[in-house]
């Protein structure tokens, strides 16, 4: 029976920091992906990651931007930890190996971000993500003390009598085989739920699993509206365009050629808030200044040729593969696009969720320092500073707790639970044409822009479709790589994540970064200025709220 | 919109049945990719169908196959384009596919479920036989490393791998030689050899030239070129690792990978054009006439190339007078100049069309205004 | 068709019959072959592979010296692995302006210039054969149509690989050509797992088996697939598949006997001449069975 100090789900960049900073500490330390970890989606992560490095620059200019961007949502006290700490993570990957791109003394070199004052967001070319998250499995590869367990599926958390944490099941997709892992703390690192909403630029595996297994088990969530919706992604599939074109100089038209950003951003333009350059664009589209395909265009030949093969070459593949377009010699028509969770599972700065010993960074979790927007670039930041410390934190906690033993009821129940969809005989509908219907019903009421009625819809929809889950079959009735089966277990997590965004997106009755309600237009800081959470309460969810922690920017009117 | 049939080679490890082909007809527009059609078919009509995929935008490496004969990312080839090869009738198609898009899984990988090869037994284990990750020197400083920009941009394109497999299931010699260490993990060895933090190049590139199935198993067939999504060029990066192992370290290995260049290199500076009777024996010898006919294992791998040469000889194809004299090109002093002028500097130059790109700026030449002289960078 | 001529190192080498047999197909096709008799060998990947400026250089000298041929169509080559190999210089040649003038720089002292330009070619026979000349005349030149004689073709990395560089982006058969011609001579194309694989030649000296177990193996798969003889436009893979071949065979553990034909020796019996002045008298794997249905057919 495999048995950790430390059990990390999911292997992505938050994912194996934890799994790395847990065993520096010395603890035992498993990881659990549903995928091999390079194939995680930090991989699509391709502008940089921010650090307040250069002496000119400051952690508090680091920290009032990303106050800014979050619309004064985020909490202060683990935003300045994030970005105090910033720089050193940043070195430390360095010195781990990411190969940086280099100014011309061969020092870090940076580039211009969105909602940003300074230019302080480190690079590799355009697959930044990618970079890191390669160098960080170099070292799980290095470190063969961390147990890796490569496709395996989590289907439940288990918990103590007490309600502390036990373990897991997961099941080996290789051979179907199912396991109890007891762990003494399980830190979530599973990830965001970009794949509720099509399109999306998240990846296929972006099912929101962690948040649904933490709100089965009780934990809170907070903050579940804030859904980002990136400023350029393609029409269609929904692929991401990096904010780095911009940064290297893109501009944005409408299709009447008019740079339209000028009314919305006059000073940042193209390189205000992710929120309020979708925002923008959506107006345009809305207002029928759109093309015909409901886009606008980004310019990226501003951007000097040599410049762009340095710097943006994955969007000259995007571009050519993915459109038919060459953006070193025309525009690309773009809109906005899901792309990623603001809120998840409610952690204080050391990652730890109220319930003993569970743990959750990056996407998965809410710690919050991206608030109501998160800035470019500081998604991975958060994936490293928290993960981290989740890691380091899990570890001290492990040392002097017992390891726990589950019961093995648990692994019998949730065999049982994945042999019964697997024998069940077809009745309702498939597992694609429901999440095909929750994709475009939450694109539709969920998006940009939100009102009453059609949440309401929404949240119809997602109950009737809820129902349906229960009915659906599969045809693949083998052990191996039986994918059909985990998509069934998938478009359950999915739902639950669908209610709580559409819960909290009708709860939360102001417009505040990503959330901006056509019926509640301005922001409300005198009733809102607080995070909602949602707790397991049987059929509807418990809505609680906290309080935003400010410690020395206090709310402002925001402009870029 | 269209109709696309696809042709998916099915594999269920658990029937106890051989792989088999099996038809599928989708809907989809054109620009839609395979990976598209391929769901398209789960979706609706067989759930059991089993690949990898996650991003569908050629990042995460998951979904490597081999469509219509050739390896590719199933989520960047698009259905029009891949039909379009069907039509034309692909190379080496194991199944006769009647103007259907094949799809199978990679090569040089078992099988483990219709798509699903087992990376971890080929791919992953030659990445870890290269010590995949850096081994810099002492303690890292309090700032960052100082490195010349260029490098970093250098390693990019290897560190671009996604650790697909394409390459792994195109290579020509891995498919003689399974124990190859293959393209993709020569790749990740020269994104450390390439890297200027790392403190081991010797001993990497000693160790990659040392291996029988190291960087001089490469036969330098494109294919690994071909394939690649994202334009690694793992084959160009074997050759840098080469050039490195030689030019850089002298490493003379046992493989006579350093003979084989030098002995070629030195031919043409000596004559212009190659000397074939001389190329074995220098190349026995680390380059050197002499010792490749005098020191014991040259000779011994002289004696066992000579049933060739013999026969090369009795059929007249070569004449005892061209083994012991070949001519000089009329102005070989025009070449050995050109040597000099090269290689009597202490930098190679590198033009990296990765980083340039690769069409060039300009037009034709006669086109262009005379510019004054500017070297190239280095 | 007037045309710089590049003949290679290996087709006056070890492979003299290659030459030869090219110098007796050319004024058949109207070619008229102006011999590049000053330039220098192409590097066939390993001087590339040793340091790239040099390689650039010396392909630079001989494209230079092929501009200066007047009134030539461009440059011709009867190599894949010369083409290959200049290609990949050319392609950097033509992408960096200052990467140019730099190589061109080394040449001026003999007075040479590579000049890019959008309309030069270097093009293998095959490549010309079948885009500059035609098929359709290839046909009415044919005198002997080698019907019954079923052919496998065998193209060599360096014509197939990588496609980007190697312009199938205008000329996208340019790895069914081959085909096309075994078709066009009256002969009948063999399909075969190995036409488009690696002869294996470049480790020859550096891994044996390797090398030879790719010959081997595709020699094999010709000779299930009821193969009269292979022909290859490659003298390098020449020498692996028909030099080697009885130490194929060991590698393979089965006894291989097949023929393998240079490009124009095929084209040359098409178009009349006797395999004796072909030179396949010079190939390792004696040629009879071939020279056999030749002979029938002309006796029709």
């Amino acid at each position: 029976m495999p048995q950790h100090d430390v059990l990390v789900i999911g292997a992505g960049l938050a994912g194996m920091r934890a799994a790395l900073a847990a065993a520096e500490e010395g603890a035992s330390v498993g990881v659990i992906s549903k995928v091999h970890p390079v194939r995680s989606h930090s991989n699509a992560a391709q502008g940089g990651i921010n650090a307040a490095l250069n002496p000119e620059d400051s952690w508090e200019s680091h920290a009032f931007d990303t106050i800014k961007g979050s619309d004064y949502l985020g909490d202060q006290d683990a935003i300045e930890i994030m970005c105090r700490e910033a720089p050193q993570e940043l070195l430390h990957l360095e010195h781990l190996g990411v190969t940086f791109h280099r100014n011309e003394e061969g020092k870090l070199g940076t580039r211009a971000f969105g909602g940003a004052s300074a230019a302080r967001t480190y690079y590799v070319a355009d697959i930044t993500g990618q970079a890191i998250l390669h160098v960080l499995y170099e070292q799980l590869m290095k470190h063969s003390e961390v147990f890796r367990y490569e496709e395996w599926f989590t289907t439940a958390l288990l918990q103590q009598d007490d309600g502390a944490m036990a373990g897991v099941v997961g099941r080996n997709i290789r051979d179907g085989s199912m396991e109890l892992f007891p762990a003494k703390t399980v830190i979530l690192a599973s990830g965001g739920n970009g794949q509720v909403y099509n399109p999306t630029t998240n990846a296929l595996v972006c099912t929101g699993d962690g948040i649904a297994l933490a709100y089965r088990i009780g934990a809170p969530l907070m903050d579940m509206e804030m859904v980002q919706y990136h400023p350029t992604t393609l029409a269609g599939n929904g692929l991401l365009i990096t904010e780095g074109a911009r940064g290297e100089g893109a501009h944005l038209y409408n299709a009447e050629g008019e740079r339209f950003m000028e009314k919305y951003a006059p000073n940042k333009m193209e390189l205000a808030s992710r929120d309020v350059v979708s925002r923008a664009e959506q107006t345009e589209i809305n207002e029928g200044r759109g093309f015909p395909d409901g886009t606008v265009s980004l310019d990226i030949t501003k951007v000097p040729r040599k410049r762009i093969h340095e710097a943006l070459r994955e969007i000259i593949n995007v571009g050519r593969d993915f459109a038919g377009v060459d953006i070193t010699r025309e525009p690309i028509h773009i809109k906005p696009g899901n792309h990623y969770t603001m809120g998840g599972v409610k952690t204080d700065f050391e990652g730890r969720t109220p319930i003993a010993g569970l743990y959750a960074a990056g996407e998965v979790a809410c710690v919050s320092v991206h608030g109501g927007n998160r800035l470019g670039a500081n998604s991975l930041l958060d994936t490293l500073i928290f993960g981290r410390r989740a890691g380091q934190d899990a570890a001290r906690y492990a040392s002097d707790t017992g390891m726990p033993k589950p019961s093995y009821a648990s692994l019998s129940a949730e065999q049982g639970a994945i042999e019964a969809i697997i024998r069940r005989e077809r009745t309702g509908r498939r597992v694609s044409e429901i999440k095909a219907e929750l994709g475009a019903t939450m694109d539709k009421y969920a998006a940009v822009f939100r009102e009453e009625d059609g949440l309401r819809t929404a949240l119809e929809i997602v109950k009737r479709l809820q129902q349906e889950a229960t009915t659906t079959a599969t045809d693949d009735k083998g052990s191996v790589f039986n994918q059909d089966a985990l998509g069934a277990l998938e478009l359950g997590y999915m739902l639950d994540n669908a209610e709580l965004i559409v819960m909290g997106a009708l709860e939360r009755k102001e417009s505040r970064g990503a959330q901006f309600r056509t019926d509640y237009p301005a922001r409300d800081d005198e009733h809102w200025l607080k995070h909602i959470n949602l707790s397991v309460n049987g059929e509807i969810p418990e809505v609680s709220y906290s309080d935003v922690t400010i410690t020395q920017w206090q709310p402002e009117a925001r402009t870029y | 919109m269209p109709d696309y049939t696809l042709k998916i080679r099915r594999y269920d490890p658990e029937s106890g049945d051989a792989a088999y082909w099996q038809d599928f007809t989708v809907d989809l527009a054109p620009e839609r990719s395979v990976l598209d059609g391929i769901l398209r078919a789960r979706d609706q009509e067989d759930g059991s169908l089993s690949i990898r995929c996650s991003c569908q935008a050629a990042i995460c490496g998951s979904c490597g196959v081999r469509i219509n004969g050739k390896s590719a990312l199933a989520c960047n080839t698009k259905l029009s384009d891949a039909a379009e090869r069907a039509q034309r009738g692909g190379i080496n198609n194991e199944a006769t596919s009647n103007g259907a898009i094949v799809v199978e899984p990679m090569g040089n990988m078992p099988v483990l479920k219709d798509l699903i090869v087992d990376m971890d037994a080929v791919h992953w284990k030659k990445i870890q036989r290269v010590v995949p990750w850096l081994l810099p020197e002492g303690e890292p400083p309090e700032r960052e490393y100082i490195v010349d920009a260029e490098a970093m941009i250098d390693v990019t394109q290897s560190m671009a791998c996604i650790q697909c497999g394409a390459c792994v299931s195109a290579c020509l010699s891995m498919e003689v030689d399974p124990e190859f260490i293959g393209p993709a993990a020569l790749a990740k060895a020269y994104r450390f050899v390439g890297d200027p933090r790392d403190a081991h190049h010797e001993d990497r590139l000693r160790d990659l030239a040392e291996d029988p199935h190291g960087i001089y198993d490469c036969t330098h067939c494109f294919a690994c070129i071909e394939v690649c999504p994202k334009d690694v060029a793992p084959m160009s990066q074997i050759m840098r690792l080469r050039r490195r192992a030689t030019g850089d370290y002298a490493i003379k290995d046992s493989n006579n990978g350093y003979g084989h260049e030098k002995a070629f290199v030195d031919i043409v500076e000596r004559w212009g054009t190659l000397h074939e009777a001389q190329l074995l024996p220098r190349s026995f010898g680390d380059g050197s006439l002499v010792k490749g006919q005098t020191r014991p294992a040259a000779v011994k791998q002289l004696i066992d190339s000579a049933p060739a040469a013999l026969r090369g000889l009795a059929r007249g194809k070569v004449s005892p007078r061209k083994v012991l004299i070949h001519p000089k090109l009329p102005d070989q002093k025009e070449v050995r100049r050109i040597y000099e002028e090269i290689e009597g500097r202490d930098e190679r130059i590198e033009l990296n069309l990765y980083i340039v790109g690769e069409e060039g700026e300009g037009g034709a030449d006669d086109k262009e205004p005379v510019q004054g002289e500017s070297g190239a960078e280095s | 068709m007037r045309v710089a001529y590049w003949p290679g190192c290996v087709s006056r080498g070890f492979t003299p019959e290659l030459h030869g047999s090219m110098e007796l197909v050319a004024p058949l096709l109207d070619i008229e072959l102006i011999e590049l008799d000053r330039a220098n060998c192409c590097g066939a990947g390993v001087i590339a592979e040793h340091n790239q400026e040099l390689v650039d250089t010396l392909n630079a000298r001989t494209f230079a010296m092929a501009q200066r041929v007047a009134g030539s169509a461009g440059m011709m080559n009867i190599c894949s692995t010369c083409q290959g190999a200049q290609s990949e210089c050319q392609q950097r040649l033509d992408a960096d302006d200052d990467y140019r003038r730099l190589i061109n720089q080394h040449l001026r002292p003999e007075g040479l210039e590579y000049k890019r330009g959008d309309d030069w070619t270097n093009k293998n026979l095959l490549w010309l054969l079948v885009e500059e000349i035609g098929l359709e005349k290839l046909r009415e030149r044919v005198v002997r149509p080698l019907e019954g004689l079923r052919v496998a073709p065998f193209y060599g990395c360096y014509i197939v690989r990588p496609t980007g560089r190697l312009g199938y982006g205008e000329f996208p058969d340019r790895d069914r050509y081959l085909e096309w011609v075994i078709d066009a001579v009256g002969a009948t194309p063999v399909e075969y797992a190995g036409s488009h694989k690696c002869c294996g030649f470049p480790v020859i000296t550096m891994n044996k088996a390797t090398s030879l177990r790719q010959a081997g193996r595709h020699l094999a798969d010709a000779i299930d697939a009821d193969a009269d003889c292979l022909v290859t436009p490659c003298p390098l893979c020449h020498l692996n598949l028909d030099l080697q071949q009885p130490d194929a065979a060991k590698f393979v553990e089965r006894p291989l006997d097949i023929p393998v034909l240079h490009f124009p020796q095929m084209i040359g019996l098409a178009l009349g001449l006797e395999p004796k002045e072909l030179g396949m008298g010079k190939h390792v794997v004696r040629t009879r069975d071939v020279e056999r249905k030749v002979a029938a057919l002309a006796a029709v």
